[in-house]
């Protein structure tokens, strides 16, 4: 590298990104704080941590999507901050993303070579050129995906490869990998594996972002653990056990205040027996009783809404039955789920759970409206829907100035208690909380549990989706975790810890062993 | 894997405007006498060229998933100004350079609101479509004016060899279009943006700019129709464009029922154009009520487009 001399980073030769004191912050959040990181050539290296911890983010600074607030970033030695997207990728560093955006209907060469196609001497696009270079790039990894065919038609394992060979068409000497595994199957999980060695005894370096300890053991040199946007540990993965690791990625306990308490469990609500997600997911068992709340953990991309989804009859479901107190009932459309009393507060609740301009009042009723306030065909009582919904503002302590507030204007919390006004107006009694707590500040968050214990306590069962841990832990009487679409372990709450739970949630296997093992 | 091959079913989703359109040729060839005569197809060629060529404008925008209705306004204008212009003794050559200077305007100021000042492109072009049409009123007055010069006229109103000017124009900018679409490296970026610009973004292609050229070639487009359209014509009737507006916006539409099932594409606006006007031109040979055409037209396209739709629907996921 031919370099400026002053932007040399001392003697060190063989680091090839070192990011120094790096801090960005989000409107509220501080994404990361005076951050050091540093990788060395032809490691593999495993970047680590609990969501929102910063993973993601550091690379996309690295890459230059993000510009930092604060800090240097060197790649081989060249101080990047004057250079673009296309700038890094000419020092040879390429990222896949997460999401992986690539173009559904164009075809896999094209998205493949999508910024550098091939052209003829006249200029033009040469598409026979093309098709071979994609195909050459792809061949490295997988032989199982035709360049022709459209992108739209490939499965999410062959999208996430397809991915990874357009990174390889910049011919990259450092590779960053954003959960890469998250939608191979299992077969082109080892495909991809096989891939990965092959590149390192080519001298390729990578960056490895994953929450799959198995994985990281098996492939990664070193390893990173970020929490709350700053870097704990940089240190060898041999001399790291995993149970060690997941202490490093949780930090201390952060003691959070949730209303626990005893609520008497009874009968069996809900029973979900050998359910086929259609979306992701596989051989789904499991039962809800009245009074439970069962906590469904996973990383992202286990499966855990689209179970949801699919229970509710949201996403079409390939086979399996579901009971209600032992009866069979068919959930084939949302509409029917809610007939049998089924509820769904879903994660993107302002697209998917309130019309963000209409009051509190028109949410609320919304789903009841019809069953209960309703006087001759169409006419509205109003007096009697005024009546249930200042009832319902009172017993929910729905922070709201009037009923007739437009709901885009309160919190999060309180829009997440909007909706479950909703569905309690509906006379719903299985709940289905998907990341009911996301983005929504403490206070809001221990009202949302107060309710949900509330609920409990009145008789309802509840399935409580979340990626965090500790209010999973603090609020649930049972936990299942997924991992992959299926149902890995089932961990009763009073009888577990954070690190194990964490330790199943990144598809370790038989814990008690493992410990022991130390 | 195995290259999957089409089922029928495929093929109607996929080219359900392109059957359309050949039963509509097949039942009127049956039906009425003069419909299937040389004279008469050559008359649907003629005259569906200006509303095909402001529609290759439309497709470019329509790709990059926008929206541009300005042309509704600025055929309008490029008509009164090359009439006016002409009528006031000014060369061809120096008008034909303000006939293009007004579409490049328009098309850079489109861009500018919708690419640099992100409005919605659908508001914003509507916007420019009423300031057209308000300049064209306040340059004619309100007073259609007629091209006398038969040497201007010629440049549309003749014959290359057997075939008609008009029809070598729209085939030529067809062959440009399409060109530019599916081999340069631009027309693919614009089609990759109009599907996911991150991605397009994210190997350092600089997509707003790309976007920005679209809207200005399309302006461009628009303005070559309306000098098209005006000479074809003879003169400059007021408010030329809004005659336009529908049935462009209709054979883009019809376009993407045509080949890609739900895209805007070149072949299929060109085949949407033609189609609107064999219905048209069946309809009356047919000796339908001329109230009743338009009727006609309504349904047609409504089958058409919904037969492709019936495959995009299938993607949507159900929300609730």
């Amino acid at each position: 590298m031919n370099s400026p001399m002053g932007d040399r980073v001392g003697n060190q030769e063989d680091i090839v990104i070192k990011a120094e004191r790096v801090s960005k912050s989000f409107p509220g959040v501080r994404a990361l704080k005076e951050m050091d990181f540093e990788v060395i050539r032809g490691e593999v290296h495993a970047l680590v941590g609990e969501n929102g911890a910063g993973k993601s983010t550091l690379m996309k600074i690295i890459v230059r999507e993000y510009i930092e607030d604060e800090g240097n970033i060197f790649i081989e030695g060249n101080n990047v901050k004057d250079l673009g997207i296309r700038g890094v990728q000419k020092l040879g560093l390429s990222l896949i993303h997460q999401d992986l955006n690539l173009i559904p209907m164009l075809t896999v060469a094209q998205n493949i070579c999508l910024g550098r196609e091939p052209v003829t001497r006249f200029g033009t696009i040469d598409w026979k050129a093309m098709g071979l270079k994609a195909a050459d790039f792809l061949g490295q990894i997988t032989s199982e995906i035709n360049v022709e065919d459209r992108v739209e038609g490939l499965s999410n394992s062959q999208q996430q490869l397809m991915a990874i060979a357009r990174a390889l068409v910049t011919s990259p000497r450092i590779l960053i990998l954003d959960e890469p595994t998250a939608r191979l199957d299992q077969k082109t999980s080892d495909s991809f594996f096989l891939f990965l060695e092959r590149a390192k005894q080519k001298g390729l370096t990578v960056v490895y972002i994953s929450h799959r300890l198995e994985e990281i053991y098996r492939i990664c040199d070193r390893v990173t653990v970020l929490r709350d946007g700053t870097k704990i540990i940089t240190a060898p993965i041999n001399e790291i056990p995993q149970t060690e690791l997941v202490k490093y990625m949780l930090g201390r306990e952060i003691e959070q205040q949730v209303p626990k308490e005893s609520v008497p469990i009874g009968e069996v609500k809900l029973s979900v027996r050998d359910l086929y997600p259609k979306e992701k997911g596989k051989d789904i068992n499991f039962d809800l009783k009245s009074g439970e709340i069962l906590g469904i953990v996973g990383s992202i991309g286990a499966g855990k809404s689209e179970v949801a989804r699919a229970i509710f009859g949201a996403d079409p479901k390939q086979s399996g039955t579901i009971r209600i107190s032992g009866k069979e009932v068919k959930t084939n459309a949302p509409h029917d789920a809610i007939d049998h009393g089924f509820a769904l507060i879903p994660e993107e609740r302002r697209d998917q759970g309130l019309v963000g301009n209409e009051s509190v009042r028109k949410n609320m009723t919304m789903a009841a409206l019809k069953k209960k306030f309703c006087v001759g065909p169409s006419w509205i009582d109003q007096d009697k829907e005024t009546a249930a919904v200042k009832t319902s503002i009172k017993t929910l302590g729905i922070a709201t100035p009037s009923p007739e507030q437009e709901v885009q204007f309160l919190s999060g919390g309180t829009q997440q208690k909007v909706v479950v006004a909703k569905w309690l107006m509906s006379d719903s009694d299985i709940y289905i909380f998907d990341e009911p707590t996301k983005g929504i500040d403490v206070g809001g968050k221990y009202d949302i549990y107060k309710l949900i214990v509330d609920l409990a306590r009145q008789g309802a069962g509840i399935i409580f989706i979340s990626n965090e841990l500790t209010e999973v832990l603090s609020l649930c009487d049972r936990i299942l975790v997924m991992f992959n679409g299926q149902i890995i372990k089932e961990l009763e709450t009073q009888a577990s810890n954070r690190e194990e739970l964490l330790f199943y949630v990144m598809g370790g296997r038989d814990y008690a062993k493992t410990v022991n093992d130390l | 894997m195995q290259k999957q091959s089409m089922t029928s079913k495929d093929i109607i989703n996929n080219y359900g405007a392109t059957f359309g359109f050949i039963i509509a040729i097949v039942v009127f060839s049956i039906t009425s006498r003069g419909f299937f005569s040389g004279l008469n197809l050559q008359n649907i060629l003629v005259q569906s060229t200006s509303l095909g060529i402001c529609a290759f404008g439309l497709t470019f925008v329509l790709i990059t998933g926008e929206i541009d209705l300005s042309y509704g306004g600025v055929i309008g204008l490029v008509g009164a100004v090359l009439a006016g212009m002409l009528k006031d003794g000014h060369s061809i050559g120096l008008v034909t350079l303000v006939c293009l200077a007004i579409g490049l305007g328009t098309g850079v100021f489109n861009a500018i609101l919708i690419v640099v000042l992100k409005l919605p492109s659908f508001l914003a072009t509507v916007a420019v479509m009423f300031l057209c049409m308000g300049a064209e009123r306040v340059y004619n007055q309100g007073i259609t004016t007629w091209i006398r010069d038969q040497g201007v006229l010629s440049i549309v109103q003749t014959n290359i060899g057997p075939v008609p000017a008009l029809v070598l124009y729209l085939f030529a900018l067809f062959a440009i279009c399409w060109f530019l679409q599916t081999q340069t490296k631009a027309g693919q970026y614009v089609r990759a943006l109009g599907e996911n610009i991150n991605a397009v973004k994210e190997v350092g292609i600089r997509a707003d700019l790309l976007k920005f050229l679209v809207f200005v070639v399309a302006g461009l487009i628009f303005a070559f129709a309306g000098y098209i359209e005006t000479l074809r014509i003879g003169g400059a009737v007021m408010y030329a464009g809004k005659q336009l507006l529908l049935s462009v916006l209709a054979a883009c539409f019809l376009g993407t029922a045509t080949f890609k099932a739900g895209k805007a594409n070149f072949p299929g606006t060109l085949i949407g154009a033609f189609f609107l006007y064999t219905l048209l031109s069946g309809f009356t040979a047919l000796g339908m009520k001329f109230y009743l055409v338009p009727v006609a037209q309504g349904l047609i396209l409504i089958i058409s487009v919904a037969i492709s739709s019936v495959r995009r629907g299938k993607i949507e996921q159900v929300q609730f």
